[in-house]
């Protein structure tokens, strides 16, 4: 049902109902991008960390290192090394890409460019972000902990997260902290399905709807579904850990029956798999908007890639079982879940051939957005590629537990969804804050991002398929893994200069906001609804809710003949 | 269909598809605890007195047939009202009944801690139970804007009552499986 409950709400006066708890989706949107930002400038402070004990063991981190660790004089300890690696996924995953991506995103662009003039149940959407602020605040506490920290991995499997394993706060504090963060992304999930099923302009199909919303659709739908999954197995964790229950502890128990550790596996990759799609999702929608964007034509079979989009989707629930082949499942199962995994080769391939489908024989404007649209074309490529290794059975078991995994999953998830993020914030800055960013800075913090984020990746896969384990303290005690130290120093030396190009993003960020050019209505000359409406827009977005008349994507339409290559999905399609 | 009716009803069905979630990964588990188990019981353990756990069940459909009833009748704001009164002394004295209940099993000699058994028993009605509170809050709220002018009362009210139902069914299952089976 299109139109929906499109009234204007009185704009708010105050400071704190204007800023703080604001009802509105674009001040909400922003409130997620800063806090995203925040913490992806934390999680990347501790790779730093993470890759110079990796690089040079036993060598005190410069600068800092004596502030942080001043009984080990500056080096990293291990009980820290574990801590940080945890903390840094942990982070990077829940509070920096999904705020960024879904939160920052999902809130401003969802309205916008469906043309609604806000979400459906504006305050479900504060509350979610305070939600969100509550856990990243009991995340930042548990850092402060005389024990520390979580220590057990992203994943936090038992008996490494029981209290066994964790004795401290640290572990009880993240699973609270994980399982408020999902309340908050169960809201947000609520209010996007929602307000894309009611909200959109009238005229607008789903197939006339951005790819981005499709994206961001599919990723809220998969967050209904699946966040509830880990919220219950961190639930039973704090239950184990605070109150005693046995739910994940076997052995020590055997008295009265026992609990079972690999269960929290299962209940964890149940929502894991579904995970990873939940974050790429909305930058694969973001890329093929781009794509077509700046190659001034139409998307290639715009329908087929929301379509194979949605059969990822539904394919990534039926995978799960492929993170966990060495847990002594059946071969029968095991080979199962390696058909399903394989399966997902075929919507990937398909929207993938359309990316290069649609920048074939465009005449591509490489600016800014466009190059990290290119470059998230160009890592999934690769990390896609490195996903058959693993989900083949007989080679994962090689390759199990070792960088091999670290490398393929940070090129899919966080260097495609890097990249996809500064390409989405590149693109709607102008329209967020009403200013240009500097071309050249975002040019220059492109090619640094990409080299050095491809050597460090790529240095990773190669020292996995050398064998080096991942979560080890210093892997060189080994003999083995000796031959591996200069990979590693370069791969150090890569995330190092990596991290130094983000300056630049920070830089350009910062000043643009202030001193950058004010930005037209539509700088970058397409035709979604958000391009129709004065960059920042007002309040309430559309003074007169806009009449959609055909697709997103409608450029380089040789019929056009006024003077433009684009029309706006306002205007009736131009036929020859 | 209103529009107000269409939304609300979308975003409470997303909410009840994430609590259908939630229970049902508990249930994955127990029947995984179940299947893996060799005795259930296990050995030395006592089952458990089904009478509290009973009446707790009756208790919940009896107030979930009132909250249907308080729709029913919603053209007579009077009776309507009182039925909404009913649900919310019953849903409290569910409340009651499994506070009785957590007792007796601690009387009974099965703490929190005596293992897997006794984890699923506490862990998954301690959970169930969080639930009912949101569900009494949710009640509470109604009830306090319960009045004849108050704009989608009924809308309100339908969604309300779902959520209610929900948490009902949920613990008819739970009821079967854990204490039934
Ligand atoms: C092309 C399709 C893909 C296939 C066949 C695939 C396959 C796999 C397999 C088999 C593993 C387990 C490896 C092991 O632990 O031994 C794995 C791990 C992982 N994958 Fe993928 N993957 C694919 C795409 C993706 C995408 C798109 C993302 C994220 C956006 C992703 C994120 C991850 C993560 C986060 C892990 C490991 C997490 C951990 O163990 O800490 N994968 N993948
Ligand atoms: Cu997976």
């Amino acid at each position: 049902m299109s139109g929906g409950f499109n009234e204007i709400h009185p704009e708010p006066t105050t400071f704190w109902s204007k800023y703080i708890i604001s009802f509105d989706h674009k001040v909400i949107a922003k409130q997620f991008l800063w806090y995203g930002i925040f913490f992806l400038g934390l999680g990347g402070m501790m790779a730093l960390l993470i890759r110079w004990t990796l690089a040079y063991p036993g060598v005190p981190f410069p600068v800092i290192g004596n502030i942080l660790f001043p009984d080990s004089a500056g080096i990293v300890p291990p009980d820290s090394y574990a801590m940080l690696f945890t903390m840094h996924g942990t982070i990077m995953i829940f509070y920096a890409i999904t705020p960024i991506l879904i939160g920052a995103f999902g809130n401003y662009c969802i309205p916008l460019m469906i043309g609604a003039r806000d979400m459906a149940f504006p305050m479900l959407n504060m509350l979610s972000f305070w939600f969100a602020f509550l856990s990243g605040v009991v995340l930042l506490i548990s850092l402060g902990l005389p024990l520390g920290a979580a220590a057990g991995g992203w994943t936090s499997y038992p008996t490494l997260s029981t209290l066994i394993g964790q004795p401290g706060l640290g572990q009880t504090l993240w699973s609270l902290a994980i399982f408020l963060f999902g309340i908050s992304s169960t809201m947000g999930a609520v209010n996007y399905v929602t307000t894309v099923i009611t909200l959109r302009a009238p005229g607008m199909g789903y197939f006339d709807m951005p790819l981005t919303i499709w994206g961001l659709w599919l990723t809220a739908i998969l967050n209904a579904i699946f966040v509830p999954v880990l919220g219950a197995g961190v639930i039973l964790l704090m239950l184990d850990r605070v109150f005693g229950t046995t739910f994940f502890l076997a052995g020590a128990s055997a008295t009265a029956g026992n609990g079972d550790p690999v269960l929290f596996q299962h209940v964890f990759w149940i929502f894991g798999h579904p995970e990873v799609y939940i974050l790429i999702l909305p930058a694969w929608g973001i890329v093929s908007d781009l794509l077509s964007f700046f190659s001034r034509k139409p998307a290639f079979g715009a329908k087929a890639t929301a379509l194979a989009m949605t059969a990822v989707t539904i394919l990534s629930t039926l995978v799960y079982g492929h993170h966990m082949f060495t847990t002594q499942m059946s071969p029968l199962l095991t080979q199962s879940f390696m058909t399903l995994t394989m399966t997902i080769s075929i919507p990937s391939a398909i929207f993938f051939a359309n990316w290069l489908g649609t920048i074939w024989k465009g005449s591509i404007r490489f600016d800014s957005p466009m190059l990290f649209s290119l470059g998230v074309v160009f890592v999934f490529g690769l990390g896609g590629l490195t996903g058959l290794h693993l989900g083949t059975v007989t080679t994962d078991l090689y390759l199990h537990d070792t960088y091999f995994v670290v490398g393929h999953f940070h090129y899919t998830m966080a260097a495609s969804v890097l990249l996809g993020g500064f390409a989405g914030i590149y693109f709607w800055f102008p329209k967020m804050f009403g200013k240009m960013m500097n071309e050249m800075m975002a040019k220059i913090h492109f090619w640094g991002t990409m080299i050095g984020l491809n050597g460090v990746f790529f240095g990773m896969l190669m020292v996995g398929y050398g064998g080096m384990h991942r979560r080890i303290y210093n892997p060189f005690i080994y003999e083995s893994l000796q031959r591996l130290i200069p990979i590693n120093t370069f791969i150090t030396l890569s995330a190092i200069m990596m991290g130094a190009f983000q300056i630049v993003f920070v830089i350009n960020f910062f000043y643009s906001l202030k001193k950058g050019p004010k930005a037209s209505q539509n700088p970058w000359e397409v035709g979604t609804l958000e391009w129709t409406i004065p960059s920042p827009p007002v309040h309430h977005n559309y003074d007169v809710i806009p009449v959609v008349k055909c697709g997103p994507h409608e450029l380089g339409n040789p019929n056009l003949k006024n003077g433009r290559d684009f029309q706006y999905q306002t205007e009736e399609l131009v036929q020859g | 269909m209103r529009r107000s009716e269409i939304q609300h009803g979308l975003g409470m069905t997303m909410v009840l598809i994430s609590g259908t979630m939630l229970f049902a990964t508990l249930l994955m588990g127990y029947a995984i605890y179940r299947t893996s188990a060799t005795a259930w019981p296990p050995m030395g353990t006592e089952p458990v007195n089904v009478v509290l756990p009973l009446l707790s069940t009756l208790t919940i459909l009896f107030s979930s047939y009132f909250m249907h009833q308080t729709r029913v009748q919603f053209a007579d704001h009077k009776k309507a009202k009182m039925n909404l009164d009913t649900t919310l002394c019953l849903g409290i004295l569910f409340m009651g009944i499994q506070m009785l209940f957590w007792n007796e099993l601690k009387s009974s000699g099965l703490l929190v801690g005596s293992g897997i058994f006794s984890s699923v028993l506490y862990g998954f009605t301690w959970i169930h139970a969080a639930h009912v509170v949101l569900g009494l809050c949710s009640l509470v709220w109604l009830r306090l804007v319960f009045k004849p002018a108050t704009r989608n009362l009924d809308v309100k009210l339908l969604n309300v009552e779902k959520f209610w139902h929900f948490l009902g069914a949920v613990w008819v299952i739970m009821f079967l499986t854990l204490f039934v089976l």
